[in-house]
């Protein structure tokens, strides 16, 4: 088969970005497969890309940021969607041109603006697979119709968790479309893992408010109070770092609390540590939970919708906490850092329990939407029968109705303050 | 340029055991006889002259290996490393693999060997793999710094060297005036463990109008050659922008404790700040 990604900009750090590659080295085993970036700002990606998958920007923002068409507001990617500050009438004209020249048997969209694109520009004989990366649940009532729209052109439509799964099949009336859930997966770690007796409990991800590293500090300052030799290593870069700074500088953890800076790939820092720890309000998947732990560490974090529910199982491989909770997130790591066969055995369980995201099952799971995608394209059918109940049909109407109020309100609301200026 | 050359360099797996021996891992399928060079980075405008010439040797799955012990030697500073792909040929930076550094991050053993030499796997920024070294005849590593509007105190502790009567803790002005304030350091029993307190208004004083930098050292006796302190004995090849303390603004002036490029403890004191 022939696969092209189409994604954001694989020149950047992000969990989007990793499970990409991760997928399609993968896939590369036994396909042809390309990833197409929309932006690029650098040279190199950040993440090592297997010289077997190639990579094709569209933009190029060294030279192009100024562009007189990237100046011009998209008409083809959703306004809704998070991203529509960086797409432009460059970026419609330039992913339009390359779905209509493309050569694949499948592309994969992997975020909701680019499943658009998919659905409404892909040649009628190319498999149309989206992704979310995110959750239904979290989109703005505006983005939700625009996708409700769009989404039923779609072959297929993965979603990283059950949760997640079970909310698109609830409330969107896709019909045709199969709905799975495709967990990321993490390679195998090329390095042994880690045996639970360093002093260092390890963090990673992007430094916005949404990861709460605020409140892992806070929590941490608990374990620095009672095991000064402890510390905490926080890997990733963003703009809530001279907060998090200045907190640690308030808090007077200078001794034990690092920001340790971006790191790409992270495993080498990831068997440092003998726990691994995760603060989010919101997580959809939580790649970093299952890179811990593929690397033999316990991971103590939020039980955010949705992803660390579906990959830590509470007391055995790590713990879940409630959101938001500072207390209880830094007795959690202090029971860890203070009983040193629970955390090894912890970590022993982890290690065998995220096998299940290996690249191997996930691999396998993906080959068999991407055939079907195929297939269903080649005869003309749709690749899920339809399964309607009317129960279904009506719940979702109701979801549909409710955005559609939601759009409108805020649609009215824009009118009166452009009213009042 | 050979058409070696315009390739991707290859990724090198490094691991450092206890002992501090690197190993060089790089991926199969390389033919045998080449060698890895080591190069100690000159300082702009000056020519190379530090070279380490390192044979690999195939394992059994394929790849070459090297295992860089005590010996040689190397100098401080940043060495870069290459790959010489058959002898007499053009060399080629390498791309770091995995660096498995993890023995370095707890690696305080009580008492160090000196002189003392520490060698870790970094990337540089431009994404190559390089070696950063120390090596000093004595250290002083710093632990904890307690720090309070009004005063530091740094927790250290020697090696290769012990305390005897007359020890004193130096900060010296960088810069041409060679002005020196000393402090007396608190030893602990052992002899090897010790603190030393800098009172912010003191130090203040002494910078007096101009800005300047002060480099901390500890002579352990008397007429003993001075140690620098710094902090070396883990993973963190950079810690300048990591480890970073707060300041304190103490008669108009803002001190700051802070590692420099090559983790040295170095106090910062700006004057005239609005």
């Amino acid at each position: 088969m022939k696969i092209s990604f189409l994604i954001h900009n694989a020149y950047g750090i992000g969990g989007t970005i990793a499970t990409t590659f991760n997928l399609a080295h993968a896939l590369a085993e036994r396909h042809e497969v390309e990833i197409v970036s929309v932006l690029r700002h650098r040279e190199r990606p950040n993440f090592t890309l297997d010289p077997k998958v190639s990579l094709r920007p569209l933009v190029d923002l060294r030279q192009e940021k100024e562009h007189p068409l990237h100046l011009r507001p998209a008409r083809v990617f959703p306004r809704a969607e998070y991203r529509y500050r960086q797409y432009s009438e460059l970026t419609d004209q330039r992913i339009g041109e390359c779905l209509a020249t493309i050569d694949a048997d499948v592309v994969i969209g992997t975020r909701p603006g680019l499943n658009v694109h998919l659905a409404l520009q892909t040649p009628r004989h190319v498999g149309r697979i989206g992704q979310e990366h995110l959750t239904l649940d979290n989109h703005p009532p505006r983005l939700r119709n625009a996708l409700r729209r769009a989404y039923r052109r779609l072959d297929v439509l993965t979603t990283v968790t059950e949760a997640d799964a079970a909310a698109y099949r609830r409330k969107m009336r896709l019909p045709g479309v199969r709905v799975e859930a495709l967990p990321n997966s993490v390679p195998d770690p090329a390095l042994p893992a880690a045996d639970g007796t360093a002093k260092v409990v390890v963090a990673a991800g992007r430094l916005v408010p949404v990861k709460r590293y605020d409140l892992l500090i806070q929590a941490f300052a608990v374990v620095a109070a009672e095991r000064p030799d402890w510390q905490l290593r926080i890997y990733g870069k963003g703009e809530e770092h001279d907060r998090l700074r200045q907190l640690i500088v308030d808090l007077r953890l200078w001794n034990n609390v690092f920001l340790m800076g971006a790191a790409a790939p992270m495993e080498a820092e990831w068997v440092k540590g003998s726990i691994g720890a995760a603060a989010s309000n919101f997580e959809p998947f939580g790649m970093t939970i299952v890179e811990a732990m593929r690397c033999g560490l316990p991971v103590v974090s939020t039980d955010c919708p949705y992803g660390p529910g579906e990959i830590i199982k509470d007391g055995v491989d790590g713990r879940l906490v409630p959101v938001g909770d500072r207390d209880a997130l830094g007795a959690a790591l202090l029971d860890l850092v203070r009983d040193d066969d629970r955390r090894r055995r912890m970590g022993r369980a982890a290690l065998e329990n995220a096998g299940r995201f290996a690249p191997g099952p996930v691999v396998e799971q993906a080959e068999r939407l991407l055939a079907e995608a195929v297939t269903a394209r080649q005869a003309g059918r749709p690749a899920a029968q339809e399964r309607a109940r009317a129960g279904r049909v009506l719940v979702s109407q109701g979801f549909a109705a409710r955005d559609a109020a939601f759009g409108a309100a805020s649609g009215a609301l824009r009118i009166v303050r452009k009213g009042q200026r | 340029m050979s058409v070696e050359q315009h390739r991707e360099p290859p990724r090198v797996a490094c691991v450092v055991d206890a002992d501090g021996r690197i190993t060089f891992d790089l991926p199969p399928g390389s033919a045998p006889g080449q060698q890895l060079l080591l190069r100690l980075r000159p300082k702009k405008g000056q020519p190379e002259k530090d070279l380490h010439l390192l044979d690999l040797e195939p394992v059994d799955d394929g790849r070459q290996r090297v295992v860089l012990g005590p010996q040689p030697v190397l100098t401080e500073g940043r060495w870069d490393v290459y790959l010489i792909p058959e002898p007499g040929s053009g060399r080629q930076r390498l791309r770091p693999g995995p660096r498995d550094l993890r023995t370095l991050v707890d690696g305080h053993p009580p008492d160090r060997q000196t002189p003392l030499a520490v060698r870790i796997p970094y990337a540089t920024l431009d994404g190559y793999l390089a070696v950063r070294a120390w090596l000093r005849p004595a250290h002083a590593e710093v632990g904890a710094l307690d720090l309070t509007d009004r005063s530091m105190t740094v927790d250290a502790r020697l090696h290769g060297a012990t305390f005897q009567e007359g020890a004193v803790v130096r900060l010296r002005r960088r810069g041409s005036s060679g002005t020196v304030l000393t402090l007396e350091p608190e030893v602990a029993q052992d002899g090897r463990g010790f603190s030393f307190t800098v009172d912010h208004g003191e130090l203040a004083a002494a910078t007096g109008t101009e800005s300047g930098v002060w480099n901390a050292f500890v002579e352990p006796a008397v007429q003993a050659p001075a140690i620098r302190i710094a902090r070396l004995l883990d993973d963190v090849a950079d810690r300048k922008d990591v480890y970073v303390y707060p300041t304190a603004t103490v008669d108009g002036a803002v001190l700051r404790p802070y590692y420099t490029v090559d983790n040295d403890l170095s106090v910062e004191v700006r004057t005239g700040v609005v």
